[in-house]
Formats: structure tokens, C-alpha cells, sequence
């Protein structure tokens, strides 16, 4: 960092400050939630254990719906929104950025919108 | 071919520790996103009752899937989560920048620490035949 560099100008909006922020409070949250799924999933029970049942069962506990609710839109919306700062590094023409990010906007509204109705409507 | 050579300077670009662990950042992120998408759609499917869900579940039983977790995207997940620790102790705690190569070098012996017993494990189950 040079001490000479001018000052930014202010930005218009506070988007990307709170853009900033959530990536922060995602990532405490979803270290603890994502490791925990991971290691629970993977090394209690087990891949080759898991089947329609055992996830019936878990969701007999309205706690483990929320769980996975939290899962969904904090995984989510975490990764997408890191992707969209990985596009803004990488698509410099503003017309396929804008192609782009509405196909990221439009899969994170379908992803969300199918996870949360599962999670809230599953009944065996 | 602009990509090999794009590649090669981003490799041999001399930005150290805190490039490395930006680009594994990077990489890892996009990974499990990636992941992530396909993941919500299948347990989606479990709308459909045990039939569906059970039978596209095969595709979460294979060899190559099982190595392309535990290389992958559990690998991926540790070292992101880590990481982004790291970044978040730093943005927070701003003195903490100084160490922050130093501060990598410790992730990356959490990150050995927790992987490698971890993933041992996860190997292992896979060739016990369950």
C-alpha cells in the first residue's frame, strides 16, 4: 500500500460495505454450520448410509429443518455472492457481465425457492 | 493459449503467501459452489418420494464420486473455511495483517492436522465394503 494513494471516492451506496460484512458474519456462521454438516454427514453416518429414510427421519425434528434452512441460505447466498466479485474480476464486457449475473440471480432465486420448499413441505 | 500463459504468470507472479492462499481461496470457492448447486437440486428430489430419490442417489455411491469428495470438496471446504478465518481475523483485528503469512502457515498445519486423519478415515470406509 502506497502512502501517497489518493483517497477513494465515496461510493454512491453502501452495498458492497454490507456486501463486505455479510461474507464475514457468513463465513463464522457457516464455518461452524458447513464443517459440522460435513463431518456429521460424512464420518458419523456415513455416504453409502444415507437414504430416502434416514433423511425422512431427520426431518421429523423441526430443529434439523432449521438447520438445513440456515445451511441453504447462508451456503448460498455466501457462494453467491462470492461468485459474483469472481465474475466482476473476470468478465470485463459490461453486456455479458450483466448476461452473466442474471443467470447467477435467476439460479439463486430457482436453488432457494426449491431447497426452502422441500425443507418446509416434506411429509412422508 | 492466453489462458496457459495467463496461468503461468499468475503461478510464477511473486505475491508470496498471500496470493497462494487468495488463488486456493478462489479455486476452492468456485469448486464447492459448483457442488453446492447440484447438492440443493438432489435433495430436492427427495419430493418425489424414496423410488426417485433412492435410485439417483447411485450417483452419490460411486468410486469416482466418493475420491472426488474426499479430494475435492472436503479438501475444498477445509482449506476455504480455514482460510476465510484467517481473512476474518485479519479484517477485523487490522494489526493481525502484518502476520498474515505467518498466520497462513499456522492454517496450513490446522489444515494438515484436520485433513489428513479426517480423509484417512473416509478412505478407509470406502474399501471396508459399506
Amino acid at each position: 500500500m502506497q502512502a501517497t494513494s489518493p483517497a477513494r471516492p465515496r461510493p454512491a451506496s453502501n452495498f458492497e460495505l454490507y456486501s463486505w460484512f455479510f461474507m464475514r458474519i457468513s463465513a463464522i456462521v457457516l464455518f461452524i454450520l458447513a464443517l459440522f454438516h460435513l463431518v456429521y454427514m460424512h464420518l458419523v453416518i456415513g455416504l453409502d448410509a444415507i437414504t430416502f429414510e434416514i433423511i425422512a427421519e431427520r426431518w421429523q425434528s423441526p430443529g434439523w429443518r432449521l438447520f438445513d434452512l440456515f445451511l441453504l441460505v447462508f451456503g448460498w447466498i455466501h457462494g453467491a455472492n462470492g461468485l459474483r466479485i469472481v465474475l466482476d474480476d473476470y468478465i470485463h464486457p459490461q453486456g455479458w457481465k450483466v448476461f452473466v449475473k442474471s443467470i447467477l440471480y435467476v439460479v439463486t432465486f430457482v436453488l432457494i425457492v426449491l431447497g426452502a420448499y422441500i425443507i418446509f413441505t416434506f411429509r412422508t | 493459449m492466453a489462458a496457459i500463459t495467463n496461468l503461468f504468470r499468475a503461478v510464477t507472479y511473486r505475491g508470496r503467501e498471500g496470493q497462494i492462499a487468495w488463488m486456493l481461496h478462489r479455486i476452492a470457492g468456485v469448486g464447492v459452489f459448483i457442488f453446492l448447486a447440484g447438492h440443493i437440486f438432489d435433495i430436492f428430489l427427495m419430493a418425489f418420494g424414496p423410488e426417485v430419490f433412492d435410485t439417483l442417489l447411485f450417483f452419490y455411491h460411486q468410486f469416482l464420486f466418493k475420491l472426488m469428495i474426499i479430494f475435492g470438496l472436503y479438501l475444498g471446504v477445509l482449506y476455504h473455511a480455514l482460510n476465510g478465518i484467517r481473512v476474518v481475523i485479519i479484517d477485523f483485528w487490522p494489526s493481525m495483517n502484518k502476520h498474515q503469512a505467518g498466520l497462513w502457515r499456522v492454517q496450513m498445519v490446522i489444515f494438515a492436522l484436520a485433513y489428513i486423519p479426517s480423509a484417512a478415515i473416509m478412505l478407509s470406509r470406502m474399501f471396508d465394503g459399506h
